[in-house]
């Protein structure tokens, strides 16, 4: 294996290393303004390292899989000023198998492609012709090495498929976006449902409801959540923890969050995205909890920050960020809690998230895709309103949360949530 | 590493497509970065790379890779994908065609300095940062230099080399008290040279004290306001609440968005212009030529508070009838160009700062700004702080400043515009239209009054 070559390179002068290589093909078809616009097939290679030198780490890659001699020399010499090394790379270790390659994605045609995205296409439009449809449909196959100079070893190969489809429809001057899609590991997606999902949003946005300024009842559908969930991912980093940005550093053990909530990574669950054996430094994927009935258990580590922190690493190298994150199952359906909402809204899609100061736990947000409850019903789409409020606050205001799970763009297993009030501001 | 013409020019007569383009690019790349005390991470990568775009009756064909040894492969790809796609009439404009070997003029060539010499710059600012006050609780302060030499070959004789250089310099301070985290940013992004990132010391500083300072600053109160916005955050506010719905990829093809976007139409009062020009001397997303071989101009957008122009692809042109602009742009080899802003600004008016605030008798003055997002008809934009004004006057800091607006009346309401334009430093974002991103944009304004806008928050 290349790998080898590269780690074999860089010990002549190095006191460890580590290195990985990867070559991807994909396919994708792309539909705009109702046809079949372009088809792309891409090829990509890229081989990088990263050394120990003297107690210092240096890294360096390319996209020249021919340039072993060149890659190594420029990982060498950053490390001659690199940061002091806090870690030292893994030696072989068993991990947990897990599913990432799928056989029946590679033989799948572009004219295959073309086909599903078509069909998604005209059953939005036999909904309603006057939406411009875009679609989009991809396949890819990933190759990789990886290798240590402490004898870690290994290659893998893992496939992924995905598909979506976005709708702009026009009324006067009011444009409404609507896009609904998914991706993972495998061949398997019914993009029937997928198009009929999106048909479902815009059918319940076909009238725009009013709304006042003041605090609402807001349920976040599995994608809504990410208000939330962009806050505690970096909250949960090692990194933030340890360098005390975090609002949580210290704070293992200690309750958070209403007792029904618990969050989970999970790097093992078969074909979804954040999955694989390993992480990108060799060390095996596991299961972390990260809360546990509003409690906190653990952060997310990678190697060199666990160094810093004097713990273990959990398997998320490099950058200490989450694999797919699973949030626990209540026992309300999300039809019980429209029902039981006098006066609210339903949030799916913001703008603007992150653009605040996410850290803290803050958010105040663009509704782009909303809707009003009124005495139970859905009674229409809201627009012009910004939405705001502190994740951690909301976190502790849990009116109900959703009694099923569902898959949110592959790394993300999310039930519906509401809750009890947060503020928003209407045009 | 040295791409001959010819191999271009003869990868090009194997395809058996109407019109097909060829792009290239060997980029160079270092950076380094501080967390806290220690360096976070040093490197330094190489990328080579390019793309094949083939357009058959109306549909496009791309193959893009990493290996450039069999270009003509490439092309028969393309040209077999755009074939499969094509059913309708080819429409794309012609530009005349260039013969260019354009170079790169850097006072100071960052690719002849030593790592540890950009190391030693940045780390000064670190420590700045650090020894600011004992509330400040870490840091993330770094460099980023990129070099990009490209070569670009159409199959109407077009043949281009490029070399675009970037560099660029943040600096953002966290500052704690208990659970309560704030932040404070400086960043300087340009493409002459390592000098732009040198003598950044009391940037950071501005930093650290922004950082300290929004730790006893209130989050804003939800609700109305009238609103002037600064220079560095009207070019934001340019880009996301008008600058998107210019681009003509959202236009061209779509009968309904042609009626709203109707040349001629008021957007604004008499005061506003908007102006997008990829030619600006020295802009952050200025360049002779866009990523289709279009030369790059000065295109008012808004004049006079009437829609007077888009920015357009080859193809977009075309379609509508229009000259090409010259805003086809792509920001690696790995993408095709789409329809994208260069340097956009509304341009200046001829009210004075004081004339403006002097009658609001509560408002905001928004400062600085974290980033926006659009949906066409509603956009987000967010400032780094802001400051309420009280009878007239600039009274007490407010963080958490997130704006929103409908670009069907949010440009109605601006009602008054100060006498000079100045551009944003940048940094290390950029727009991040189609997923590709951060592109370099340059964003500038005056001061800005609007009446009227939502602010988030809670009441």
């Amino acid at each position: 294996m290349i790998v080898n070559q590269l780690i074999e390179k860089a010990m002549k002068k190095a006191q460890s290393a580590q290195a990985w290589l990867g070559q991807n093909e994909s396919t994708d078809v792309s539909f705009e303004n109702n046809r079949l616009k372009s088809a792309e097939s891409s090829q990509r290679t890229g081989m990088g390292i990263k050394v120990i030198l003297n107690g210092k780490v240096g890294s360096s890659h390319t996209t020249d899989v021919n340039d072993v001699d060149g890659v190594v020399n420029r990982a060498l010499e950053s490390a001659e000023f690199g940061s002091p090394a806090h870690f030292e790379f893994p030696g072989p270790n068993e991990g947990t198998n897990v599913k990432i390659y799928d056989e029946a994605v590679l033989p799948v045609t572009k004219p295959e492609m073309v086909q599903i995205g078509e069909e998604m296409l005209i059953l939005v439009k036999d909904y309603n012709p006057d939406i411009i449809v875009s679609a989009n449909v991809g396949k890819s196959i990933h190759n990789g090495e990886f290798a240590n100079s402490k004898g870690v070893e290994f290659s893998n190969e893992s496939t992924s498929f995905g598909l979506g489809i976005e709708g702009q429809w026009i009324r006067g001057t009011d444009i409404l976006w609507i896009g609904h899609g998914f991706g993972w590991k495998k061949r398997e997606i019914d993009h029937v449902k997928i198009a009929k999902k999106a048909i479902e949003l815009f059918k319940m946005a076909e009238k725009i409801a009013p709304l006042k300024s003041g605090n609402v009842p807001v349920i976040f559908t599995p994608e809504g959540l990410y208000v939330l969930l962009l806050s505690l991912n970096l909250g949960f980093n090692g990194k933030n923890v340890f360098l005390g940005s975090s609002p949580l550093a210290g704070r293992i053990g200690e309750k958070i969050a209403d007792e029904r909530f618990s969050v989970t990574d999970n790097g093992l669950i078969d074909y979804a995205g954040g999955s694989d054996k390993y992480d990108g430094e060799g060390v095996p994927h596991q299961i972390t909890p990260l809360i546990e009935n509003g409690v906190i258990k653990n952060f997310l580590y990678d190697l060199d920050t666990a160094g810093r922190a004097g713990t273990k690493t959990t398997g998320h190298g490099v950058g200490c960020n989450p694999t797919n994150l699973v949030i626990a199952e209540g026992d309300t359906s999300f039809e019980e809690m429209v029902k039981n909402t006098k006066e609210g809204i339903i949030v799916r899609d913001v703008m603007g998230l992150g653009q605040g100061n996410p850290i803290s736990g803050e958010f105040s947000v663009n509704v782009q895709l909303g809707y009003k409850i009124e005495n139970g019903e859905i009674i229409g789409r809201v627009k012009d309103v910004m939405l705001a409020g502190n994740a951690y606050d909301a976190l502790n205001n849990i009116m109900a949360i959703g009694n099923k799970a569902e898959w949110v763009g592959g790394s993300l297993l999310a039930p519906y949530m509401q809750i009890a009030s947060l503020s928003v501001v209407a045009k | 590493m040295i791409i001959l013409r010819e191999r271009l020019e003869d990868a090009l007569k194997k395809s058996d497509a109407e019109y097909t383009d060829i792009r290239i690019e060997d980029v160079t790349n270092s950076w380094l970065n501080f967390r806290g005390k220690e360096l976070d991470n040093i490197g330094s990568s190489k990328s080579l790379g390019g793309i094949v775009r083939a357009l058959v009756k109306g549909g496009w064909g791309y193959s893009t890779f990493n290996d450039i040894n069999d270009l003509e492969k490439r092309v028969k790809d393309a040209c077999e994908s755009a074939r499969m796609v094509g059913k309708e009439e080819t429409k794309f404009a012609s530009v005349e065609s260039i013969f260019d070997e354009m170079k790169a003029t850097l006072e100071k060539d960052f690719r002849e300095i030593p790592l540890s010499t950009k190391k030693d710059t940045v780390e000064e600012y670190n420590k700045i940062i650090i020894g600011y006050n004992k509330k400040i609780q870490t840091t993330s302060v770094g460099y980023s230099d990129s070099f990009r030499k490209i070569w670009y070959a159409d199959s109407r004789g077009t043949y281009i080399e490029d070399e675009r250089p970037n560099t660029f310099v943040y600096t953002a301070a966290t500052a704690r008290e208990g659970s309560n985290v704030q932040q404070g940013f400086e960043a300087i992004s340009g493409k002459n040279g390592f000098q732009i990132v040198e003598g950044f010391h009391k940037k950071a500083e501005t930093a650290a004290r922004k950082a300290v300072d929004l730790l006893s600053a209130p989050p804003v109160t939800g609700g109305k306001y009238t609103v002037i916005i600064d220079p560095k955050l009207a070019g934001v506010f340019a880009h996301e609440a008008f600058g998107h719905l210019s681009e003509s990829d959202f236009v061209y093809e779509n009968e309904r968005m042609k009626e709203i976007m109707v040349l001629g139409k008021r957007f604004g009062s008499d005061i506003l212009n908007i102006i997008d020009d990829g030619s600006l001397p020295d802009g952050i997303g200025t360049h002779k030529y866009d990523d289709e071989g279009a030369k790059t101009k000065k295109n008012y957008l808004i004049k006079d508070g009437i829609l007077v122009g888009r920015l357009h692809s080859r193809e977009t042109a075309a379609k509508m009838g229009e000259q090409p602009t010259g805003n086809a742009r792509s920001i690696r080899y790995e993408f095709p160009p789409i329809v994208r802003m260069t340097n956009t600004y509304i341009d200046k008016g001829n009210s004075s700062f004081e004339d403006m605030i002097k009658d609001i008798k509560l408002g905001i003055y928004v400062i600085d700004s974290i980033g926006g997002q659009t949906s066409m008809e509603m956009f987000t934009f967010s400032a780094a702080y802001g400051y309420m004004i009280r009878d007239g006057k600039v009274a007490e800091l407010v963080r958490d400043v997130v704006l929103t607006g409908n670009v069907f009346d949010t440009l109605m309401n601006i009602d008054m515009i100060s006498d000079e334009v100045i551009w944003s430093p940048g940094g290390p974002g950029g727009c991040g239209k189609g997923s590709q991103s951060p592109l370099p944009v340059g964003l500038g304004g005056p001061h800005v009054r609007v009446q009227n806008i939502v602010v988030g928050g809670r009441q």
